[in-house]
């Protein structure tokens, strides 16, 4: 009666259940404890039941198995009886009492020797047939590969076959009818067969292991037509995958087969670049098959990028392609290659109604690009990357692709490669998206994070520096503001520094006819002007300044005279990486890029003096300063040293030139107040007062313009003549203090209005000579005197200019009166000892020379000196046209010669 | 295998029984508390285990109550995409899910995270049978060890790119290690046959009447109780009823459609059932047939066997009344016709054969088969009755014992012994984009001798994309109708069959279809959905370019095809077949036979045997020879 048979069964399994531990154990623990009798009897009973295997069902087979096996182990049983008495069971359609039959084999495989082909066959076979429930033929066959697993991985001794696939292998073809599901596992076996008869044999498998996979992927070679998402595809998909881990895992060294696998036919369609993507990106994601994945990539970049045809449907590979500029082992020449390819090609195209589509694609393109920036050396790209970029920049029809380009272009010229690299990640990270290639968005707007912290952006001034190259002689703590003279509604004329000539209106009017009615112009005013006594000599002089004063531009009409201060940007990065919380110490082999950096730095100018415009400069990318003890150690000099101001080489690089351009109104020292926005590295922007920049009288000097139908040898001469021209025209006694004179342009006049002064510096010719030499060797327009002459001639530093003998210069001598020096009051008041006076005379008397020099102050100022020269001082004589600017004067000479 | 024998592993215990409805709700459950109590033992130690090992997770050893377990599997459809899930790692697996384990049987094996408000989050319930039947989900918990299911967590939890084919951990070796997933399939499938009401005995053919009643049948005759059949007679119910392969047709998903209508849950007899089949958690017998005869009919004092017989498990009661032995074979018909060069033609059949023995005590039934080369028999598959001797090469003696009432005796599969009893090709060429001229030319029953008859014979052309308007064109032999996705062309039909001679039938003709409208997919169905995203510059230059006519609408057809289910052979909808339907009777197919002379039976009695056969058709499919076919590579053996 089979359910009491059951029951009876079932009592006795639950003898051991109730144990609640390994019934093997218990059972070991009895039998040693029971006496012989007890072991008979057991033995006695296991053969009943072993005998009448019929009295279970399949469900009871299974619970009696379960406690049979660890009993007749214990018993220490022939496992071939057991063998015998169950194994036909294997060949019954109840997966159930096959799989029991397969449990018998686990525990007794020793016993099922030369049956594991059996076996397999009949596992292989259960999955075929078509009457099962599709889950017990899917289970068959993951019990084969459970089995296979089992023996390869030592389980069963050594000598075993790995299921004797070799002998059967070719056997799980799917079949046409077979669901997609059998058809997936089917597949796996022939991954598996293949691999254990690559195990074996060796070289000419490799073409099998293609033959084989592209036969077993026959059946759902569908995927290549139907839609991406279809199910034949993930099938085929998944069984490329296990081929190439499959093969992958005996041949590290030599992926020959993987290779031949991938050449496959599996590729060439278009339409299946999304899937293809998402595979590449398993292997890649895959810390042990990544390599494949590369290897994959490098497979597409030699074998399919030379295949594709140019069209627009090009940029359905753009996913794939991002993925081949990611990869650095992929050499990206052939890629940009194709990628200029392309661009040409879109720009060829181009016509009314592409205008989308060009966006679309060139933002596509330079989305690749923008991967190569970031995942490769800047180098390895620079030459062909620059050509795309700076092609796409002159000639793609599209706007934001030119520009967006152009910042590409502008980044990989100026930002070294390691920063790029960073800064692009970051906006990645920004952002929170992987770069996705199908995002048509790639330039997106990155939300900045605007520092608000007033504390930290007080500090920067500590350690960010902009410093004037070449320092003020004069540290100037003070400036004459003209505003605060409260005169700024009435201005004197000197200090307008141009005003209109006085009819602008009639000129305007008479614009049209200006040949005919200049010279009314000229009558009209002339009622206005004094009447001058005009000799040959001032009508020269007049000639000469009109001449040059023609050249000067009016400011307030075109582009002033511009005074440029150079200067430099640093920063020094410990502070700075402290307050901004840049990690710098990601990289730390890499000294540069172990650096902070900042990047787009605008530098914004301001003053309260008058010196126009002050454009902004702007700073595409600069390093910081490496730390003083690491920086000095590297250099093996001692810290003063590197302290000293003009460092070497090295050192530049983490300067950055910054020019700040004046266009002044008033040749006056000033502040220059400085504002800084830059963007740290993790994507902080930082906005900040910096010290301001000190602009002194010198920055003012300028060379005088020449005229540009001046032939150039004979500039000296002009020189010289302009300056005997100002001197004249700024002297007291001038004749020329009503003239005015049209500036360039025509409609604004300027007035000369001398005045003048004296200064004795009380230093050696000698020193006088070297700081003249060296700061004001361009101004000077000439030397008189002969021993003078000698002593700068012999120096080589003042050249080209006029060279005169005293005696020569009639005219000078008589303006100048070089005499007349002594009679000057001014050693009474300076010197009151008796003795020391006479020295000072007596040697003073020994004259040496003139130094002439003429300096332009813009807008259209002037100051003239008349160095006479003696052996241990000198006398200036200082004229201008521009008074106030004697008031800097002074302690400018003071600084230069006397310092 | 050390472990093999342990407490959960060996043997076949079921935690718990759930039954949810096509919303998604649970309308039935049962557990076993006495597995219930043996797993929470095991976690107990397996934890305590842990603590030594400073491993951080434990197993989850708690029981999900209904509803949760309900949002759990809702959860894992959102996550999964559908019931069953992905099957394969596509782009939208998710680390944890089954899917990510990339492999197709997690759409049968499933698991579930429970979340429980003071266990935390993400409970791995694993391993839950699935097995849907109808609108019903049937989920089924085994009793395993809970070193199990962390393998799995871990299997499902890597992070790599998946498993290569014999690695060391893998899903094979644990479904291998773990006979109660088999068993719980088992339990699963029993239970969907009672839910579904199709729990039918194999198909017995006497010549005399159809069809002989079952096991019931032939108790209430044994017992006396005449003129009363306890059970309708299957009409026409072919053998393919409980066979879920054969069922496909046109593309239709075999196992998720509901076959049947909203049926109400029998829930008494499923109680009554799951009580008597498997006491306290443990499954016993599966047949519902042997367990409803219990039920009905007790045992009395008559009914013990005698004493010098072990009376097996399969056979209850003993049969008293007239001797005799039934057989029939069954025959499923599979072929891809594809009329080209390159692809052979691919013919199979899968067949079975029935037996009903009508005998007095527990005698021992023999014979031998024979033809088996001839007959190119590759599987078979027997009765757990069945004691097997050694396969010989082209003989196999079958010697059993038989139980009452119809049952299988063997499965087999073979190749087709005769020619494939229809030949020829179908062409199906579109004129216009609503327009198609196909023609047929067929051969039925070339080279087929008397007794074998062909009952009837029909040929459909399915369109399950296009509606069909018109249609145009007589065949040479037959009618032809048509539905709205399908043109029929009876070919044999009407009670006369054909026999002993081989006829020509031609079809040219035209057939026109509704113009085509674009049907958008409903997204949650996409299969590889993300990744294909329309990538909107993909470009679609089909204005002048495309020069075939018919490649041109084939691709619009295509391309938004949804993805089939796993369980499909291959997307159906996407191909241009004609799909034949017949049936033959006289002699199999596959030249698999019994000699009722032969039929040895032991103790000797006189008892007449019978033997009769059947074959129709599968998956019967003639491709369009000028379009696309699916095909898979000749098999080498």
């Amino acid at each position: 009666m089979f359910p009491f048979s059951t029951l009876l069964f079932l009592w006795f399994l639950s003898m051991f259940r109730n144990r609640c531990c390994h019934p093997t154990v218990v059972l070991r623990i009895r039998i040693r404890r029971t006496s012989n009798y007890n072991y008979k009897e057991l033995r006695r009973a296991m053969a009943f039941l072993l005998e009448s295997p019929q009295v279970l069902t399949a469900c009871g087979m299974v619970e009696f198995m379960a406690v049979i096996i660890p009993m007749a182990i214990a018993l220490e049983l022939q496992a071939s009886m057991l063998k015998v008495q169950f194994f036909g069971m294997v060949y019954s359609y109840d997966p159930m009492l096959c799989h029991v039959v397969l449990k018998l084999y686990l525990s007794f495989y020793d016993a099922f020797d030369g049956q594991e082909v059996e076996i397999a066959r009949r596992l292989m076979l259960i999955s075929k047939e078509a009457q099962s429930f599709l889950v017990f033929r899917l289970l068959a066959l993951h019990w084969l590969l459970g089995l296979n697993q089992l023996v390869m991985s030592g389980k069963g001794d050594k000598k075993k076959k790995p299921m004797a696939f070799d002998l059967m292998g070719l056997s799980f073809y799917p079949n046409v009818f077979d669901p997609l599901a059998l058809k997936a596992l089917k597949l796996d076996l022939l991954a598996l067969c293949m691999e254990s008869l690559k195990s074996k044999s060796d070289s000419e498998m490799g073409d099998s292991v293609e033959k084989v996979f592209e036969d077993g992927i026959v059946s759902v070679s569908a995927y290549k037509w139907l839609p991406p998402r279809s199910t034949e595809t993930a099938v085929a998909f998944r069984a490329f995958h296990k081929f190439l881990i499959g093969g992958s895992s005996h041949f590290d060294t030599d992926p020959s087969t993987t290779t031949a696998i991938m050449e496959s036919t599996i590729f060439h369609s278009l339409q299946l670049v999304p899937v293809i993507v998402a595979f590449v990106d398993r292997l890649l994601g895959c810390q042990k098959h990544c390599w494949l994945g590369e290897r994959l990539l490098q497979t597409f970049d030699e074998n399919l990028l030379p295949k594709v045809v140019m069209d627009y449907k090009l940029a359905s590979c753009f996913p794939l392609f991002d993925r081949i500029a990611e990869n650095d082992t992929i050499p990206p020449s052939r890629l940009l290659e194709l990628l200029i390819k392309f661009m040409v090609f879109l720009v060829e195209k181009h016509g009314p109604d592409t205008g989308l589509k060009s966006w679309s694609k060139g933002s596509k393109v330079l989305g690749v690009c923008r991967t190569m920036l970031m995942h490769h050396h800047s180098s390895r790209l620079f030459l062909r990357l620059s050509r795309l970029l700076a092609f796409t920049c002159l000639y793609f029809p599209d706007l934001e692709v030119r520009d967006n380009a152009r910042i590409y272009l502008r980044m990989l010229i100026c930002v070294p490669g390691k920063k790029l690299r960073d800064m692009l990640n970051l906006g990645d990270q920004l952002l929170g998206i992987s770069p996705s290639p199908l995002s048509s968005s790639i330039f997106n707007i990155q939300s900045p994070r605007t520092s608000n912290n007033i504390k930290k952006s007080r500090n920067i001034s500590s350690y960010v520096h902009l410093d004037r190259v070449v320092p003020l002689l004069v540290k100037q703590s003070w400036s004459l503001s003209l505003s605060t003279l409260g005169v700024d509604s009435n201005k004197p004329g000197y200090l307008e520094g141009i005003r209109d000539s006085e009819s602008p209106v009639e000129e305007r009017e008479i614009d049209g006819s200006a040949e005919i009615h200049i010279p009314e112009t000229e009558t009209i005013n002339q009622p206005q002007e004094p009447l001058r006594v005009m000799d040959s000599k001032i009508s020269e002089i007049l000639g000469t300044l009109r001449r040059y004063f023609s050249s000067i531009p009016d400011y307030r009409h075109m582009p002033g005279i511009k005074v440029r201060i150079s200067c430099t940007l640093r920063f020094e990065s410990e502070p700075f990486n402290r307050e901004w919380g840049v990690d710098s110490s990601a990289s730390g082999l890499d000294r540069v890029g172990a650096l902070p950096a900042i990047y787009a730095t605008v530098l914004n100018f301001s003053s309260s003096a008058p010196y126009g415009s002050l454009p902004s400069y702007h700073i595409p990318f600069l390093l910081g300063e490496p730390p003083r003890n690491d920086y000095a150690s590297h250099q093996q000099v001692p810290l003063d040293i590197v302290l000293v101001e003009n460092g070497n080489g090295e050192e530049e690089s983490f300067r950055a030139p910054v020019m700040i351009e004046l266009e002044p109104r008033e040749p006056t020292p000033g502040l220059i107040d400085v504002s800084i926005v830059t963007n740290a590295e993790n994507g902080h922007i930082v906005r900040a007062r910096l010290h301001s920049i000190p602009i002194g009288i010198e920055d003012m000097f300028l060379m005088a313009t020449v005229p540009s139908d001046i032939p150039k040898e004979v500039i000296p001469g002009y020189y010289s003549d302009l300056f005997s021209a100002l001197w004249e025209a700024c002297g007291s006694s001038s004749n020329t203090g009503r003239e005015t004179f049209l500036l360039k342009g025509g409609k604004g006049v300027a007035a000369i209005s001398g005045t003048q002064s004296v200064k004795l510096l009380e230093v050696p010719a000698t020193s006088l000579i070297r700081a003249t030499e060296r700061y004001l060797a361009p101004f000077v327009v000439s030397v008189i005197g002969e021993p003078l002459v000698n002593v700068v001639k012999d120096g080589g530093i003042i050249r080209d200019i006029i060279w005169k003998d005293v005696a020569s210069d009639s005219s000078l001598v008589d303006t100048t009166s070089v005499a007349s020096f002594d009679r000057g009051p001014l050693h009474l008041t300076y010197f009151d000892d008796e003795d020391e006076r006479d020295s000072v005379v007596s040697t003073s008397k020994r004259k040496m020379g003139c130094f002439l020099i003429l300096i332009f102050l813009p807008p259209r100022f002037h100051l003239l000196f008349q160095m006479e020269v003696c052996d241990v001082s000198t006398l200036v004589r200082i004229r201008t046209d521009h008074w106030p600017c004697l008031a800097y004067i002074d302690d400018y000479l003071e600084a230069l010669f006397l310092a | 295998m050390s472990g093999s024998g342990g407490r959960g592993g060996g043997g076949c215990s079921i935690r718990a029984i759930w039954i949810l409805n096509s919303l998604d709700a649970v309308v039935f459950s049962r557990r076993f508390p006495v597995v219930e109590k043996r797993w929470r033992t095991a976690c107990r130690s397996e934890n305590e285990k842990v603590t030594e090992n400073s491993l951080s997770y434990s197993v989850f050893s708690l029981f999900p109550s209904d509803s949760e377990l309900a949002a759990a599997f809702v959860e894992r459809k959102q996550r999964e995409g559908s019931a069953r899930g992905f099957g394969v790692r596509v782009s939208q697996s998710s680390v944890g899910s089954d899917s990510w384990v990339d492999d197709p049987i997690t759409r049968h094996i499933i698991g579930l995270y429970i979340n429980k408000e003071e266990e935390g989050d993400n409970n791995l319930l694993w391993p839950l049978i699935l097995h849907i039947k109808g609108n019903y989900c049937i989920l089924v918990l085994p009793l395993l060890e809970p070193r199990h299911v962390k393998a799995y967590a871990r299997l499902c939890q890597r992070s790599d790119c998946g498993n290569a084919v014999g690695a060391d951990e893998s899903l094979s070796s644990l479904l291998l290690d773990l006979p109660s997933i088999t068993g719980a399939f088992m339990v699963a499938h029993a239970i969907g046959d009672i839910v579904a009401g199709d729990a039918v005995e194999p198909e017995v053919l006497v010549s005399a009447s159809p069809s002989v009643g079952g096991l019931l049948d032939s108790l209430t005759g044994s017992i006396g109780i005449s003129g009363i059949s306890s059970r309708a007679k299957p009409v026409a119910a072919p053998v393919a009823s409980s066979i879920p392969s054969s069922a496909a047709v046109t593309g239709a998903v075999a196992v998720d459609a509901p076959k049947i209508g909203s049926r109400p849950l029998d829930k008494d007899s499923l109680r009554t059932f799951i009580s008597s089949s498997m006491p306290f958690g443990t499954p016993l017998d599966l047949s519902y047939s042997n367990i409803s005869a219990i039920k009905v009919n007790g045992f009395s004092s008559s009914d013990l066997p005698p004493a010098d017989l072990k009376q097996p498990a399969w056979k209850p009661y003993l049969y008293k009344g007239k001797q005799r032995m039934l057989f029939t074979i069954h025959e499923t018909v599979h072929a891809a016709m594809y009329d080209r060069d390159e692809i052979p033609d691919n013919i199979s059949v899968s067949g079975q054969i029935n037996c009903r023995a009508e005998l007095e005590g527990l005698p021992d039934v023999s014979f031998p088969l024979t033809g088996l080369n001839t007959a190119h028999v590759e599987v078979l598959s027997f009765h757990p009755c069945v004691q097997v001797s050694e396969h010989g090469a082209d003989k196999q003696a079958v010697m059993f014992s038989p139980p009452l009432g119809n049952f299988i005796l063997l499965r087999y599969q073979a190749r087709c012994g005769h020619g494939p009893p229809i030949k020829g090709f179908y062409q199906l060429s579109m004129v216009s984009e609503d327009k198609g001229a196909f023609l047929f030319k067929l051969r039925l029953m070339e080279g087929y001798k008397s007794p074998l008859t062909m009952e009837f014979c029909t040929v459909s052309m399915p369109f399950p994309r296009r509606r069909v308007v018109s249609f145009d064109g007589t065949p040479s032999i037959g009618t032809v109708s048509t539905t709205e996705h399908s043109v029929e062309w009876k070919i044999v039909s009407g009670g006369r069959g054909l026999s002993g001679k081989s006829i020509e039938a031609t079809f040219p003709g035209t057939v026109n279809f509704a113009p085509w409208q674009t049907q958008r997919l409903p997204s949650s169905r996409s299969f590889l959905g993300s990744i294909a995203d329309e990538d909107s510059d993909v470009e679609t230059e089909n204005s002048n370019n495309m020069v075939n006519m018919e490649e041109f609408i084939m691709e619009k057809m295509i391309n938004n095809l949804p993805p089939v289910d796993l369980e499909e052979p291959f997307c159906w909808q996407a191909y241009n077949y004609a799909k034949v339907s017949f049936k033959i009777a006289g002699a199999s197919l596959s030249g698999m036979s019994v000699d009722p002379k032969s039929v040895s039976i032991y103790p000797a009695v006189k008892a007449p045997a019978e033997f009769s056969t059947q074959v129709t058709s599968g998956d019967y499919i003639l491709w369009n020879t000028l379009g696309k076919c699916p095909s898979a590579a000749a098999e080498k053996v």
